[in-house]
């Protein structure tokens, strides 16, 4: 079912265009990557969906009843009150019952590891803190939709590993619409994906849809030794191209298929260890993408 | 009214952890005091500065009580003013601009809730510290000068602090209409002001202005001020101050986009 | 009025005013992080009189 539709959206200051013409869905308990350069407008997106700036053109409809939290990339917390306060706070204005919103406050620290902090003071929170707590806020009312604009890309690794795993458990019952430039990330967790460029959509749909459109695929063939990889090239009925122990083979239109290939090294036994097919990364897609503008 | 009271717990931990609940009543009363004091000490200090000539007797008349008591209201109607506008110039332009307002207007705010709930803070806050300040100088009046009717301080206190009202709706107001937390304190500043400067050149053609309350608070204290004119201008105080109200509800609504994301 | 009553009548305003001071001052120590340097906000706070410590919660404290 559709949580969202986004018809034509545009924004403008001034002369400028921040966002044109974009459209798109979101289905319920899926999650989307909105992947760009810096610049691309992904923040302008997202703050007109959260209802904090109003769009120039074009139309935000939402299935009824659909409860949105927001993380901004830096979010910003009153110095003065307590992780607990604040989510508190923020559960109540949300609508979330007085008598339920502690516990669930307390619950939702606990859910984004800030259980033993969520009475210090957020004046005194390192970046991660801050973002974990962002997170928690976002989450604490039960939202059907979670906005996030660059969650971990501020995180180090190992932060930035939690709160992807915190996400993903979080798929289950949360439509999930996120920027960011860090394409590993959006490789992970991506249903669809949202590519823009410039303010404009440049490219969209499932992430197997956008591999199959851009990356031309191919199989990877690993070579004991050089040699025997070399010998191979020779004399390959398709074809190949080597790179140390290990050859390419392009695959158009569908051929070779993996069998076809694996049948050939059964038959002529080459000194091939293994065969296996290969799509483009989304880096690759990303630099092709932005090639083409 | 939820919503309201979850912000006005927010506006008073803000007062009590940023010491403000602290710092303003304290100044209040420093200022308060102070007047009279010197008031009091003002013939030995000059004495003991020395340079009087041999025999010179300077006499000092003794100010009535009722004088000293407008000499603390002219202290307030200057640095008070600046002070109270220092400490609420930020108060909805200060969270836009540092960006923590953004996680509250990503919600379903209510934002007549969100700015009453400031509104209510700032005038409790306000009033408080103007009201403890007058009591703390009346308590050095009544020790150094004599006592004033606990009647015309009452009515005196209470038309002034109709003032103090409007003044930091304004403030407040201001605050919700500019992207600057600076800039609201200068356009506060400059509005009242210039409608003070306005009200004592021009002011002679009218007697109805919430500007001259406080001189209709001072003169409860000798008698009283002509009704008419008293009433008029509270009605016209109550007015404007509604009207800031909605103003700054509405401001803050339509400037939300303003917030740092 | 005695030299007593004087001295007792100007207790308050000292109080008031060296306890603002010194509030001011261990806030400031306390203070992870000021808005500008720490050591102006202590001369400020010092020799301000009633304003600088004013100055210092309004303008030196994060408090937004």
């Amino acid at each position: 079912m559709s949580l969202l539709e986004v018809k034509k959206l545009t924004k403008r200051y001034g002369e400028e265009l921040a966002v044109e013409d974009v459209s798109f869905e979101l289905t319920e308990r899926t999650s989307t990557a909105l992947i760009g350069p810096n610049g691309a407008g992904k923040t302008t997106t997202l703050s007109m969906l959260a209802g904090l700036l109003k769009q120039t053109e074009g139309s935000i409809s939402w299935h009824n009843g659909t409860g949105i939290g927001f993380l901004p990339q830096y979010p910003q917390f009153f110095p003065w009150l307590t992780a607990l306060e604040f989510t508190e706070m923020a559960a109540k204005i949300s609508g979330v019952e007085a008598k339920k919103a502690r516990a669930q406050s307390v619950r939702t620290l606990e859910f984004v590891g800030l259980g033993n902090a969520k009475d210090k003071k957020a004046g005194a929170f390192s970046g991660g803190m801050k973002q974990r707590l962002g997170l928690a806020q976002a989450i604490v009312h039960q939202p059907k939709l979670l906005l996030l604009d660059e969650p971990v890309s501020a995180l180090d690794p190992s932060g930035r590993r939690e709160i992807m795993n915190l996400l993903k458990s979080l798929r289950e019952d949360t439509t999930i619409l996120y920027s960011t430039h860090i394409l590993n990330d959006a490789e992970e967790m991506t249903d669809q994906l949202l590519f823009l460029q410039h303010g404009k959509l440049v490219e969209q749909g499932s992430l197997k849809d956008v591999k199959t459109r851009y990356a031309e695929p191919r199989i990877r063939v690993t070579f004991k030794d050089p040699e025997s990889a070399g010998l191979f090239t020779g004399k390959a009925p398709w074809d190949a191209v080597r790179d140390g122990h290990i050859v390419y083979i392009p695959v158009k239109g569908g051929h070779p298929a993996i069998e076809e290939v694996m049948g050939y090294f059964a038959a002529n036994p080459s000194g091939a260890d293994g065969v296996e097919r290969q799509t483009a990364s989304l880096e690759e897609i990303f630099l092709k993408v932005a090639g083409r503008q | 009214m939820n919503q309201f009271g979850v912000l006005l717990k927010k506006e008073w931990r803000e007062h009590v952890r940023n010491y403000k609940i602290l710092w303003l009543p304290a100044v209040f009363v420093l200022f308060g005091i102070i007047e009279p004091v010197t008031q009091y000490f003002l013939p030995q200090i000059i004495e003991s500065a020395g340079n009087l000539p041999e025999g010179a007797v300077f006499e000092f008349p003794t100010p009535e009580p009722e004088q000293v008591l407008v000499s603390v209201m002219g202290q307030y109607q200057f640095i008070g003013l600046i002070i109270l506008i220092l400490a609420y110039m930020g108060a909805v332009a200060g969270e836009r601009r540092s960006g923590t307002a953004t996680l509250l207007y990503v919600r379903p705010l209510s934002y007549p809730a969100y700015f009453l709930s400031k509104w209510v803070m700032a005038v409790s806050a306000g009033l408080a510290s103007v009201w403890l300040g007058f009591l703390g100088a009346a308590y050095y009046i009544w020790l150094f000068f004599g006592d004033i009717a606990a009647g015309d301080f009452l009515q005196f206190a209470a038309s002034y602090s109709l003032w103090i009202i409007l003044f930091l709706t304004i403030v407040l107001t201001a605050s919700a209409a500019l992207p600057h937390q600076g800039l609201a304190a200068a356009v506060a500043m400059a509005l009242v002001f210039a409608a003070q400067i306005l009200d004592s050149l021009l002011g002679v053609y009218w007697t109805a202005s919430p500007l001259k309350l406080p001189a209709y608070a001072q003169s409860w204290l000798a008698g009283a001020p002509d009704a008419g004119d008293f009433w008029w201008s509270s009605v016209l105080a109550v007015l404007l101050t509604l009207l800031f109200i909605g103003l700054g509800i509405w401001l803050s609504k339509r400037n939300a986009a303003q917030t740092k994301v | 009025m005695s030299d007593l009553t004087i001295v007792l009548a100007l207790l308050p305003v000292l109080i008031i005013q060296f306890g603002l001071m010194i509030f001011a001052l261990v806030d400031l120590i306390r203070n992870p992080r000021t808005v500008g340097p720490k050591w102006l906000w202590g001369i400020i706070i010092v020799i301000g009189n009633i304003i600088g410590p004013v100055l210092y919660f309004i303008f030196g404290r994060r408090n937004y």
